[in-house]
């Protein structure tokens, strides 16, 4: 793990081990060629690495599929709130150093702040959605607008674009309190939202396609270009959802498990280059085309992966 | 019509595949040497030729998709590969493999429970006849030292250089792995990308593509053709017999001769069934050329635009005699089709097989139209091309041209056993 955001997770997921794992056989698809070139079973011919031929994950699993009624699944899912407000605590925490520095008209430390105080939205994105409203107010770009001067525009990017295309503060007082005060709905609102099981295994493939949809091409944060964080920040959050639901994914189907486990270890190594130190990454624009292009496969091999966790835990 | 043989069963197809190969030749072309007037015969007579080499599945000497009559729909997609290393890349196209001889097959993945993605995309449902062909060749990038490659690469492939009038963008030029899909409509293509990249995602990545269309001949004929370019002309007219087996050895396939240690080409052992392929994405500046006089056109392809025969001539399947015409009084020595098929003993057996298709993609920054030729041919020896576009360099129909992308690659041999996969014997330890 890069970077331990809680220990409810933790603490979460030895409560959950008390099924027992078993091997199931699952098959895997695991593709064409190994991403991390790590297991493979390379060298030898016939079928390795290549599972379409033979039957796709699940469907040959002797174990029935887990129901949404399964008591694991349902206390994964109130272990994953527990830790989604405690990341929303702290979110505010983080973003309030942001908008105070934009609020003193300091721009350089604004500009530090930036990336930081949006961490941990990245981080739990897919569930702050369902709170209507709060995503356009916060997150949007200009993208969803006519101009950059519509004053409907506001949340983060509306003051990236101010401080990095502008370079002032000016005008940014309004937005800062605006940005406090939308991200304190959604503490407010999280706290009765309900978070069924299937929110928690969609969430964590929502968030890695986030990563493949905005942040490897640079597109969410075009001004500051610190997009890798964010990727970084998408990629623990759904990394901490699917930690809730692992062991019952473990149980289910191993194969699935370890191919999950081995596509976050690759796209967390891909990554690891560019962090410059804890917390801070290098700015897209350094992101080199090869690179570029592992990652964009890592993701994808990830992706197609999660999206198998909501079967196999019954809740899709 | 079973022109593609999609309606076949299964079974004897897969039969075919192999068994079908090599049986196709021309009554009266010899096996051995080329005449002149094999590159369009000379009696002022179109010769039917059969469907170039029989319809089949993913299994042959040779990969289905070079000598076949053409589709109406193309889509050419060049890939990254991102394989960390050889054995990755080993199972990258033995995944590849699998799913081109599933989808030209017209297999469908096994059914999953509804709980799970389905495993295909559902946009051929109740397709029969999808006509699917799919080639994969490799650019001279993939033998870099990545993959310890680099002494098993063709002898004569290169990254394309910039040739005369290029204007190459990067990121529509090269890549290591490229797929040339083909179909009886666009969704085919679709539907066989959107499988592959789904199959080999961790190996591949694309880089960029392009889709093309063309209208082929419904009844191929030697020295003649329906299909036309941008441009208005005709384009294959002066193509070879594609059913012509001993003369596609002469010019297309990589053969063991080339193979040996004292040939001139020298290939590597594993090339042989193989075929350089040339694609370079031509812009055609069309609101210009449409403001250009017939006599200019004409004079600057050498044809008569409607027809498509020789300003010398009257039918299309008249050969043009340039030894009549030294001075290019009749047909300029400066047009295209005597620059690029001189016809003459030196350029013989040195013909390309062109496989172009158009494509259009919106209009440009300028509001005009961006549409081209997707050139493609294929020939033994990469030198063969670059002959015939130093031949055409500074030729006055570079005016309304600009190459933009493209590439050199060089199609894999055919696989034949049933547990063979495209480009193991490249990759083999």
């Amino acid at each position: 793990m890069r970077r331990s955001l809680s220990l409810v997770a933790l603490a979460a997921v030895l409560g959950l081990l008390a099924a027992c794992s078993s091997d199931d056989g699952g098959t895997v698809r695991s593709d064409g060629g190994s991403s991390s070139g790590s297991d493979a079973g390379s060298g030898s011919d016939a079928d390795s690495g290549s599972g379409l031929s033979g039957s796709d994950l699940g469907t040959d699993s002797p174990h029935p599929v887990a129901t949404s009624n399964d008591p694991t699944v349902i206390r994964a899912a109130n272990n994953y709130k527990t830790w989604l407000q405690s990341q929303v605590a702290a979110l505010r925490t983080d973003a309030k150093k942001f908008t105070d520095a934009v609020r003193a008209g300091n721009v350089a430390e604004a500009k530090k702040q930036y990336a930081p105080s949006r961490y941990r939205w990245e981080t739990i994105e897919p569930i702050s959605v369902l709170v209507p409203g709060v995503d356009r107010a916060v997150d949007s770009r200009v993208d969803d607008f006519s101009s950059v001067d519509d004053p409907k525009w506001t949340g983060w990017h509306k003051l990236e674009y101010l401080l990095w295309i502008k370079n002032t503060t000016s005008g940014g007082a309004a937005l800062a309190d605006k940005l406090d005060k939308d991200l304190g709905t959604l503490q407010t609102k999280m706290k009765s939202l309900e978070i069924a099981p299937k929110a928690v295994a969609r969430g964590a493939g929502e968030l890695i396609e986030e990563v493949s949809d905005g942040k490897i091409n640079g597109e969410e944060d075009r001004y500051s270009h610190t997009d890798l964080s964010d990727f970084d920040a998408n990629q623990v959050g759904s990394k901490q959802a699917y930690s809730f639901l692992e062991p019952i994914v473990r149980t289910k189907n191993k194969a699935l498990a370890t191919a999950i486990d081995q596509g976050f270890a690759a796209v967390e190594g891909s990554l690891e280059p560019y962090e410059v130190t804890e917390g801070v990454f290098k700015p897209f624009t350094s992101l080199t085309p090869a690179d570029k292009a592992t990652m964009q496969s890592q993701l994808a091999v990830l992706s197609e992966n999660l999206a198998k966790v909501p079967a196999v835990i019954g809740v899709s | 019509m079973s022109d593609d043989g999609t309606g076949t069963p299964l079974s004897r197809r897969a039969f075919l595949g192999t068994a079908a190969l090599g049986t196709v030749v021309v009554g009266g072309a010899a096996a051995g040497g080329i005449r002149l007037a094999s590159a369009g015969r000379g009696d002022g007579e179109s010769v039917e030729s059969p469907e170039p080499v029989a319809p089949r599945g993913f299994r042959g000497l040779h990969q289905i998709g070079v000598l076949e009559r053409p589709r109406p729909h193309g889509l050419i997609v060049a890939f990254d590969s991102v394989a960390a290393d050889r054995p990755a890349l080993q199972n990258t196209f033995r995944a590849l493999s699998e799913e081109l001889d599933s989808l030209l097959s017209g297999r469908v993945p096994p059914e999953t429970p509804s709980a799970l993605p389905p495993p295909d995309s559902g946009v051929l449902e109740e397709v029969t006849e999808p006509g699917l062909m799919a080639t994969v060749s490799v650019g001279a990038s993939l033998f870099d030292d990545r993959y310890g490659l680099a002494d098993r690469k063709p002898r004569e492939l290169t990254t394309m250089p910039f040739l005369a009038n290029d204007r190459l963008d990067p990121a529509r030029s090269h890549g290591d792995v490229l797929l040339a899909l083909q179909g009886k409509e666009p969704d085919v293509c679709v539907h066989a990308l959107r499988r592959v990249i789904r199959r080999t995602q961790s190996g591949l990545v694309v880089k960029w593509m392009q889709d093309t269309f063309t209208r082929p001949d419904a009844v191929p004929k030697v020295g003649q053709t329906q299909s036309r370019n941008l441009l208005g002309f005709k384009d294959g007219t002066a193509n070879p017999d594609a059913g012509d087996e001993a003369l596609m050895n002469t010019l297309v396939w990589t053969s063991t001769g080339d193979a040996a240690p004292t040939a001139a080409a020298h290939e590597p052992d594993w090339a042989v069934g193989g075929t350089y392929q040339v694609v370079r994405i031509i812009r055609m500046l069309v609101e210009r050329w449409d403001r250009a006089s017939l006599d200019e056109q004409e004079e600057i392809f050498g044809r008569h635009k409607v027809s498509g025969a020789p300003l010398s001539g009257r039918r299309e399947t008249d050969i043009p005699d340039y030894a009549k015409d030294p001075e290019g009084k009749v047909i300029p020595l400066t047009s295209h089709i005597r620059l690029a098929n001189p016809r003459d003993e030196r350029t013989v057996d040195k013909v390309l097989v062109r496989r172009g298709m158009s494509y259009t993609r919106g209009v440009d920054s300028a509001g005009r139209l961006d549409q081209g030729l997707a050139f493609v041919s294929y020939q033994r020896r990469l030198s063969h091309f670059l002959e015939a576009q130093e031949r055409l360099k500074g030729e006055p129909l570079e005016e309304y041209l600009r190459p933009e992308g493209g590439g050199f690659f060089f199609v894999l041999p055919g696989v034949v056993e049933v547990d063979d996969w495209l480009g193991r014997s490249l990759l083999k330890a």
